[in-house]
């Protein structure tokens, strides 16, 4: 990869050893993805989550070691044109009841987010920062870590970015450099897998199917959706959680609706594949059914904002719950960034849902903080894929309304 | 006693390193389909759910999904649970930062399918300096 003399010199240690360490992260990371250079970044979205492992077994000179790497990094300060968000946590820093949100580590969280503060980084705590006013714009070079995020600023915003890990993406946000592979580049953006979409998409959940449907298909390529309307910013956040999910997707395009497609000829380069693959409505139910494995109806558990709820989805939730109460013995959790709760507290809607039994959980979600229980509705698609895999519960994935419905029966009652 | 083959291939991250094979033609998401603590695949359904990754060889399609891979990759090598080395058949971006930040040796398009060459329990040798993997079959 060819260098800069400043990049050469910070390689060489000229601002000291951790941004030389930064910089051949990116320099080493670059050379193996095939960048030929580094190129100026202006939006970073990074990872600083205290892991949750002591509880389960693993040493505490493990979870020190890489903390102490979370506190090196947030000593050093952001590149002053970038913006930096951060991403979710597994702990909430509320106070709660839960006994997996660990005091201990709940502090060292805490001390983690004061120097990430001080060093210029956002507290947003969320895997949905568009939905906080994080928004790329079109072409903006970012470095995001949270696959689903990934999927949603390259292809509903146009922004570009490839995936990031923690460490690529704190070395991005101190340099503002990333190097350039990917879909930073025009002629990666291309789509290679054509999706016919037959089946209705009535709701944020069937987008959520099409997702979890395509991206098995997918694997790392780019699928291009034909034939389907303009999804909501809600319907948007499931397709590419979704994606992001059952494959290794960073971006989508919608034929006619998405920045980079305005026609099937546009999403593919000129170049369309023969071969396409048909969502039909068959396919729409078997892709429900695969993440439906539970072996009754009564319920424990009732998740929604997977990715993170918008506050319009805080709103609708509160419509629907108001003068009612979750049944006994459920808990209702409602995932949402400070941010978003902030404002459903100032509108009432959070105190509706609060009075209902739910609650609305901020800086995590209950799959990261492994709150287990033993079988869960949700209408994530991701939230049910990891949730089975982390938590052990039986999942059943279906839309919003079915996912309330359950929660103030007790039971899931089957599809609205 | 079969012969040991030796295959070339490209080097994405330098290193070298060996350990008896796990062989799965199948994705791993690292976040949420492994546990870092013992090293294992909980990922429900997958080819590999149950089996242990600890100084392994890890031969998969690619790795796939959420942007905690060289995360959980980074907690399993501080509990000495980490793969040895990767042979993958795609090289997924975020596989590569967890194998560089790691220091866990990765190679690539292999000569032949490894699928079809390596089974679970081989002993295999990654040579990602050299480009090389030799495979000791074991015995059936």
């Amino acid at each position: 990869m060819e260098l800069t003399a400043d990049q050469r010199a910070i390689l060489e240690g000229a601002r000291g050893p951790y941004p030389a360490g930064c910089m051949r992260w990116l320099v080493e990371w670059g050379e193996v993805m095939g960048a030929r250079r580094l190129i100026r970044c202006d939006n970073t979205h990074v990872l600083l989550p205290v892991p949750n492992l002591v509880a389960r077994g693993a040493s505490p000179g493990t979870v020190e070691a890489f903390c102490e790497g979370l506190k090196q990094a947030c000593r050093h300060p952001v590149a002053p044109h970038c913006v930096a968000t951060v991403h979710t946590l597994f702990v909430t820093l509320d106070e709660i009841e839960a006994p997996e949100n660990d005091p201990r580590q709940v502090r060292v969280q805490r001390e983690i987010a004061e120097l990430a503060a001080r060093a210029g980084y956002l507290p947003t705590f969320t895997c949905a920062p568009y939905l906080v006013g994080n928004v790329p714009l079109k072409g903006e070079i970012c470095a995001w870590t949270e696959s689903s995020a990934v999927v949603y600023a390259n292809s509903i915003l146009g922004a570009r970015t490839t995936r990031h890990g923690n460490e690529s993406a704190i070395a991005a946000s101190l340099l503002g450099l990333v190097p350039e592979f990917g879909v930073l580049l025009e002629e990666n953006r291309r789509g290679d897998l054509r999706v016919r979409v037959s089946a209705e998409l009535r709701h944020p959940a069937d987008w959520g199917a099409l997702g979890y449907f395509a991206g098995r298909l997918a694997g790392l390529g780019i699928p291009v959706f034909e034939g389907v309307r303009r999804p909501s910013q809600e319907e948007a956040k499931q397709l590419c959680a979704a994606l992001a999910t059952s494959g290794g997707v960073t971006m989508c395009h919608i034929a006619g609706v998405t920045p980079e497609a305005p026609s099937p000829e546009a999403a593919f380069g000129g170049r369309p594949p023969a071969d396409c693959v048909e969502f039909t409505p068959q396919a729409l139910r078997e892709t429900y059914a695969s993440l439906r494995d539970a072996r009754g109806d009564e319920i424990d558990a009732v998740i929604l904002g997977c990715p993170h709820a918008s506050l319009r989805e805080i709103a609708q939730a509160a419509r629907r719950l108001e003068g009612r109460r979750v049944a006994g013995g459920v808990r209702l959790w409602i995932n949402a960034a400070r941010a978003t709760r902030c404002a459903a507290e100032a509108m009432g809607a959070a105190q509706i849902i609060e009075a209902a039994g739910g609650r609305i959980l901020c800086d995590t979600c209950p799959t990261n903080m492994r709150i287990p229980c033993r079988r869960l509705v949700t209408d994530g698609f991701k939230q049910a894929h990891y949730a089975r895999a982390m938590t052990g519960a039986e999942v059943i994935v279906a839309d919003t309304e079915s996912c309330l419905r359950a929660a103030l029966a007790g039971r899931f009652q089957g599809d609205a | 006693m079969p012969e040991p083959v030796v295959l070339r291939g490209r080097p994405v991250v330098r290193g070298r390193a060996e350990g008896a094979a796990l062989v799965a033609d199948a994705t791993l998401s690292f976040w949420g389909e492994v546990d870092p603590v013992s090293g294992t695949v909980i990922g429900k359904g997958h080819p590999l759910e149950g089996r242990s990754l600890a100084g392994r060889v890890l031969v998969i399609r690619s790795t796939r999904g959420s942007s905690a891979t060289p995360m959980v990759l980074n907690l399993a090598k501080l509990e000495g649970t980490a793969p040895a080395a990767f042979i993958n058949v795609e090289v997924d971006s975020l596989a590569a930062l967890g194998a560089i930040v790691n220091r866990i040796p990765m190679i690539t398009e292999l000569e032949r399918n490894p699928f079809e060459c390596i089974r679970t329990g081989d002993y295999v040798v990654v040579d990602a300096e050299a480009g090389l993997v030799e495979i000791r079959p074991a015995t059936p």
